[in-house]
């Protein structure tokens, strides 16, 4: 399955599952990246190691390694 | 019906009996409120923007986060709001979270007040969701309605009162609306009876919850149902603050057993990791729902937010941009902060130079315009340059450039050990320590922040810089002093991020601190709260420093002042009186001076310690001066100045660069800058840190080992010079 670090720039997807640990899990929970949420990549650093990911009117900075814990399938 | 629910805002309810049922507290009185809210969502701004209220700031008691006591008289009531840190939910994760969850479950506060924002309602209501738990009165106030009316929304107030069964009240404080109706509506809640609030979960939860909290009734300390049913919940969804609280209890083994059980079957039934997650998901889909249903807008395309990150993060240019916007910064702290300085400096020195007249001559006399006036001068005349700082850094932060800055800088500080929000003080550290110190709460993981503040001082701050310059224009006369100069800042700063790499491989191994930050939109800054938030620093300022700065210029005064020697005195003046060349009346005086210096208690400490700088080559005036350094960093030159015979010098002074090069050897002159570059900061510098860091443990290794590297790295550059035959 795909998570938020293979998406491109303005790529749209859903949150499919969250495999992140607590407590960064609930931390992007209650920053609305949860199950079912739709998200869109805003940005990324040259070398892809941090990611502006917007959620639900929220923008979340996040390193590859949390990127990673949150799988994705496109939208529909 | 809600106590101040419906069109009328201030009345109690429209309905007069429901009213008068409602009504049990007769009495007026104190009312404790707490307001809370996840951060960014304009607390401070509907606090500043409340009429009649006074603030009062200080600490939670223990930490140092900053706590904000908004009082207000209304009605013949006294409404204290605490204004908690920003929270994002009960699992609280930075060090200020926690704060503001204990005060919330430990302090016992008659109405809390939730504040939202309208543009991420659903993810807001997450936290209220949670709240509205404790089953206390409380009232949700939504902020930010003017930018829901920008888009064309609506936010139907009434139905969400009906879902939630709390007051609602909608306010924008950027146009100062609605604000004054919380303090009215904070009386008609306290007066009510009832409270209505509650949530119900999913049918299989709630049997749980409820089982739950008929096992914790057994003890004393639930007997209260909405108390024990608010445990249970904190219980199931893991809150280990709570199961620490039940560890205890001689409940704690049934609790215990059926807790597992119910994590279990409740994990099996819902097919998920976690009872965390259940709960969580429960939520989400409550709030979802009630955002569906109580606002209408329709969803934004590009906002003007993200055409501004199109450019300012953009992968290859943000980077540049905001290496500009720090370089400027940098500038405008200097080149702004310059202009009042001299101004500051003459009222200090004309102030000492009036009061030595009018004040009777002694002791009391020179310790306060000889010690304690000057001092205290070099500590107010950065003020200024403070001031930008924090005015720039503020600006940063409030109009949401800062977290930007930190995504952007991510990337870089992560080879070191550090996180991107930590450049911030960083590179304020350049300007003033002090106020680094301080920039560098906005770290929220302990561990970051403890690191941060340890390398603090190698970033060169502004008081350092008269040093430089006089060593520079003594040694280095063929090379362009300005790129030494620029060599000596950014070596510090190197130097710092390796030793932050070091010791965060050392002392605080382990997995690196994951990076989750909120991105908050652009906004336009208030200047009523910038202004708030400067005069605010400023007065804690002054009152730190200036507590700070006059007891060590003291200590410093009376070392170098005594014991008093009479006879030498007399000696001289008998001398100076007796030659009648104005050269070598000067010349007297000034040998007078450094004699008695010589012979004070500072003289003697120089002496003393002299041996720990002599394999760097440095002789007991610049050990001395290195010392006195310790006070503040401007006294260093001064001191030069003194010891060298010269009196009341300044740096542009020729003489005294003559003298030095005459005087120090080239390569102990490497090994000042070394130790200059390197060593504990100035007292008011130490004095913050042990202010914001309560550890024992830290404060003596901060207070110890910076000593340590710049003796060893001075002598390292010492002996190497002496081994290319300088
Ligand atoms: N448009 C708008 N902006 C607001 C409002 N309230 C606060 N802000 C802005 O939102 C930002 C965050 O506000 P602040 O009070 O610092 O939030 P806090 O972190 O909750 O204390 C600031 O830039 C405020 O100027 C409001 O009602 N409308």
């Amino acid at each position: 399955m795909k998570n938020i670090s293979d998406l491109k720039i303005d790529e749209e997807a859903i949150v499919a599952k969250m495999i992140a640990k607590e407590p960064v899990k609930g931390r992007l929970l209650s920053m609305g990246i949860v199950k079912g949420a739709k998200i869109k990549v805003v940005a990324h650093t040259l070398a892809r190691q941090t990611w502006d990911i917007l959620s639900d009117n929220t923008k979340v900075a996040l390193r590859e390694e949390e990127a990673r814990c949150i799988l994705v399938e496109e939208t529909k | 019906m809600h106590p101040c629910g419906g069109d009328k805002m201030s009345g109690c309810c429209g309905n007069k009996t429901n009213c008068e049922k409602s009504t049990i507290k007769a009495e007026k009185g104190e009312i404790k409120v707490a307001i809370v809210g996840q951060p960014n969502v304009g607390k401070s701004s509907i606090i500043n923007a409340l009429s009649n209220a006074k603030l009062h700031v200080g600490n939670f008691s223990g930490v140092t986060v900053e706590k904000k006591e908004v009082y207000v008289k209304k009605n013949g009531y006294d409404v204290l709001m605490t204004d908690l840190p920003g929270i994002y939910a009960f699992n609280a994760y930075t060090p200020e979270e926690q704060v503001a969850k204990d005060f919330l479950i430990k302090e016992d506060c008659d109405v809390i007040v939730n504040v939202v924002d309208a543009n991420t309602l659903s993810r807001n209501l997450i936290f209220t969701l949670q709240l509205l738990d404790m089953h206390k009165k409380m009232i949700l106030v939504i902020n930010m309605v003017d930018e829901i009316e920008k888009r064309d929304g609506k936010i139907n107030k009434k139905r969400i009162e009906k879902l939630l069964g709390v007051p609602v009240i909608l306010t924008s404080a950027k146009q100062n609306r609605g604000v004054d109706e919380i303090i009215d509506c904070i009386i008609d809640t306290y007066n009510a009876h009832i409270v209505k609030n509650k949530i119900y979960y999913n049918e299989k939860i709630e049997q749980r919850i409820e089982d739950l909290a008929k096992i914790l009734q057994k003890s004393q300390h639930f007997r209260d149902k909405d108390y024990s049913r608010f445990i249970a919940i904190r219980l199931l969804d893991r809150d280990e603050n709570i199961y620490k609280i039940i560890h205890d209890l001689p409940i704690f083994i049934e609790a215990h057993k059926a807790l597992e059980k119910m994590y279990a079957k409740l994990e099996a039934e819902f097919d998920e990791d976690s009872t965390t997650d259940i709960l969580a998901n429960e939520r989400v889909a409550i709030a979802r729902n009630l955002q569906m249903e109580a606002i209408d807008v329709k969803e934004e395309e590009e906002s003007l937010s993200e055409k501004i990150d199109n450019f300012l993060i953009h992968p290859i240019l943000g980077l540049p941009i905001f290496l500009f916007f720090m370089w400027a910064l940098f500038q405008l702290t200097f080149v702004l902060g310059n202009y009042p300085m001299n101004v500051i400096s003459s009222i200090f020195s004309e102030t000492s130079a009036f009061l030595a007249d009018l004040l009777p001559k002694g002791v009391f006399n020179s310790v306060l315009t000889d010690g304690i006036l000057p001092a205290v001068g070099a500590i107010v005349m950065f003020l200024p340059n403070i001031l930008v700082l924090f005015l720039g850094l503020n600006l940063l932060e409030q109009t949401g450039y800062m977290s930007r800055a930190a995504y952007l800088m991510d990337g870089f500080m992560k080879r070191f050990g550090l996180q991107g929000k930590a450049f911030v003080p960083l590179v304020s550290g350049f300007g003033c320590t002090v106020p680094a110190y301080m920039a560098a709460r906005t770290l929220k993981n302990p561990k970051d922040r403890i690191i941060t503040m340890l390398v603090l001082g190698f970033m060169s701050c502004g008081a350092r810089l008269p040093i430089y310059v006089l060593l520079v224009s003594a040694f280095f006369t063929n090379e362009n002093p300005g790129n030494i100069l620029f060599f000596i800042y950014i070596g510090g700063a190197i130097l710092g991020l390796i030793v932050a790499k070091i010791l965060r491989t050392v002392l605080f191994r382990g997995e690196p601190e994951p990076f989750v930050m909120e991105i908050p939109p652009y906004r336009f800054p208030s200047f009523k709260a910038l202004g708030m938030d400067l005069w605010i620093k400023t007065k804690m300022f002054l009152k730190k420093a200036g507590s700070f700065i006059a007891i060590a210029a003291m200590i410093i005064w009376f070392l170098s002042a005594y014991p008093a020697n009479d006879d030498m005195v007399q000696k001289y003046n008998a001398k100076i009186e007796q030659t009648s060349s104005v050269q070598q009346k000067e010349q007297l005086k000034n040998d007078l001076n450094s004699k008695l210096l010589e012979n004070s208690y500072l003289g003697s400490v120089g002496k003393f310690i002299e041996p720990v700088f002599a394999p760097l080559g440095m002789d007991w005036r610049l050990s001395v001066a290195v010392v006195a350094g310790l006070s503040a960093k401007e006294v260093v030159v001064s001191t030069l100045g003194t010891l060298y015979s010269m009196g009341g010098v300044n740096e542009t002074n020729k003489g005294l660069i003559e003298k030095i090069r005459a005087n120090v050897d080239f390569k102990a002159a490497i090994a000042l800058i070394i130790i200059i570059m390197i060593y504990s900061p100035c007292l008011a510098a130490m004095g913050t840190f042990y202010a914001e860091v309560p550890q024992w443990a830290w404060r003596v290794f901060y207070t110890i080992y910076p000593n340590v590297v710049a003796w060893l790295m001075a002598f390292g550059a010492y002996k190497t010079l002496a081994l290319m035959g300088y």
